[in-house]
């Protein structure tokens, strides 16, 4: 089988993703485990002109820094082609072979671009004040 | 004031803000409205120089189900690795992908970039080479005959049986390799088009067809090295065989020598081409004394060829038995080109081999990123009992 790899966005202007990764694994407390969307992780601050950044999560705070990926990455959506009964019909009447080609319906689409992700690779720090500490408020442009 | 104030609260600001986060300034990383598993989702690392074919929408997966995938551009093939991470990889979207409705709750006058999915790993490119083995395989299957040639003409209308028949769309759906290796891999197979399938000739068709021409040179006073294309194919066809076929036989045994002024080209008969089709043809009845086999292959040969013993590089065995010498046909072409599987055929074959008897069988593999002597060390045991002795490989 054979499948397409499709872009919408055409010229190479693909739309830019980010990424934001840490070590381990980031757990909602028990009575969020089932509700988490739209749940607050943490607080993503760049204090200064500097590419460091803080990442609040909970009472832990962790360092790091934006940096360019080696070679980007692309994300890519599988999309399912809406096949005509007909088609499929045809495709199943001839036997095994032809669940590949039926399949090859089936397309990715790059539908974003990463390039830089914000590392976080050390231990997180406790924060010994509780709550998260203050920070700059959101801009608004 | 207070639609404004509405509007400001937990805003989505996606990925861009996340990239462009300015001096002295925060953004909220919450779940997104639709956080999940997004399965349909995949990370793809690809190289700089790769992007610009995948944006063109150049680039193809191919594979059947039980194979791995690969990834092939116009001209390469590249197998897909999935690399996992222990890090918890958090993937934010821009703002505009992926409706947002923010009506649920609100955390302030707050900026959110929200994580659609936590990424498991990613994919990445590994450049190998094209899996054409299955090519010859699947042309194989059906290979056209003197019988099928013969039908053509009578049964106009009738229904064809099409089995093992291939088209250039179903090979792709089928052959692990980029449109060009794939071309390539077709013309190193010698196949041809007819009527829309990928076809191989079978031996006693191309034996047939060689004779005729070589036959048809004799009576013409036609030389080898300067065949007229069109004269050639009139000639052919006036005996029995389709033009397309004639055409394809000097390309099977020849070389283009001249593009032609007006039209036909000039041919020049491949003389090394020639003679080993008849040695193999002297060879299909099993080993023979080498002696035997020279006398005879001798006679086959056309007048005006030489055929000599090193002709038949990567095409015979020779062994000693006694004092004589007996060869046998063991003819690269019917080698895997996995370098594994190679070496594994290479030593069923025989356990120890001499560097020169080896090299032949061996130095067409291409491995990127591996140097011949490289694959040898790899797939091979070196031994030298003394400094000026022939060195033999054996399996690992």
């Amino acid at each position: 089988m054979q499948i397409k790899v499709k872009c919408g966005c055409g010229e190479g202007k693909c739309e830019e993703w980010a990424i934001v990764e840490l070590q381990g694994v980031v757990e909602a407390q028990p009575s969020f485990q089932d509700r988490l969307h739209n749940l607050q992780i943490g607080l993503l601050c760049r204090p200064s002109s500097q590419e460091t950044c803080t990442f609040t999560v909970g009472y832990h705070e962790l360092t790091g820094t934006k940096v360019p990926l080696k070679k980007p990455m692309l994300v890519l959506k599988k999309v399912k082609k809406e096949v005509l009964d007909e088609e499929v019909k045809e495709a199943t009447e001839d036997k095994e072979e032809d669940i590949g080609i039926a399949n090859s319906r089936a397309e990715l689409e790059v539908i974003g671009i990463i390039r830089h992700k914000i590392l976080f690779k050390t231990r997180p720090k406790a924060l010994i004040s509780s709550g998260p500490q203050p920070v700059a408020k959101g801009k608004s442009q | 004031m207070e639609v404004e104030q509405q509007n400001q609260n937990n805003r989505e600001g996606g990925a861009q803000v996340v990239l462009c986060l300015q001096p002295s300034s925060s953004i909220s990383i919450a779940y997104h409205p639709s956080f999940g598993p997004h399965d349909d989702l995949m990370l793809l690392e690809v190289d700089e120089k790769l992007l610009s074919d995948i944006l063109d929408q150049k680039v193809t997966l191919r594979g059947q189900p039980n194979e791995d995938a690969v990834l092939c551009t116009p001209s390469k093939t590249y197998v897909v690795k999935f690399v996992g991470t222990s890090n918890s990889v958090l993937l934010i979207p821009p703002s505009d992908q992926f409706a947002y409705d923010c009506d649920e709750k609100d955390s302030g006058e707050m900026e959110v970039a929200s994580v659609i999915k936590v990424a498991p790993g990613c994919m990445e490119l590994v450049e190998v080479a094209p899996r054409l083995d299955k090519l010859k395989f699947l042309l194989s299957e059906n290979l056209y005959s003197f019988y099928e040639a013969s039908q053509m003409d009578v049964s106009e209308g009738v229904e064809k049986c099409d089995v093992g028949l291939y088209r250039w769309e179903d090979l792709v759906h089928r052959i692990q390799a980029s449109d060009m290796e794939l071309r390539s891999g077709l013309e190193a197979l010698f196949a041809v088009e007819i009527n829309g399938y990928w076809r191989i000739l079978d031996e006693d068709y191309k034996d047939g067809i060689l004779n005729m021409l070589l036959h048809n040179s004799v009576l013409n006073d036609w030389s080898f090295d300067a065949l007229g294309e069109d004269e050639v194919v009139a000639v052919l066809v006036a005996d029995g065989f389709p033009g397309q076929i004639a055409r394809h036989c000097l390309q099977i045994y020849g070389s283009k020598a001249d593009e032609g002024i007006g039209g036909s080209c000039i041919w020049r008969l491949d003389e090394r081409r020639v003679c080993v089709h008849f040695a193999k043809r002297i060879l299909r009845g099993g080993k023979m004394r080498l002696e035997n086999f020279m006398e005879e292959w001798m006679k086959k040969a056309p007048e005006g060829m030489r055929a000599t013993f090193d002709m038949l590089e990567g095409e015979v065995l020779s062994e000693k038995i006694g004092i004589e010498t007996w060869i046998y046909a063991f003819s690269i072409s019917t080698l895997p080109s996995t370098p594994t599987e190679r070496f594994s055929i290479l030593f069923k074959e025989r356990t120890k081999w001499e560097w020169k008897d080896l090299d032949p069988f061996v130095r067409d593999l291409e491995v990127p990123g591996l140097s011949s002597e490289g694959l040898l060390l790899k797939y091979t045991r070196r031994t030298q009992p003394t400094m000026d002795a022939e060195p033999i490989f054996t399996a690992r």
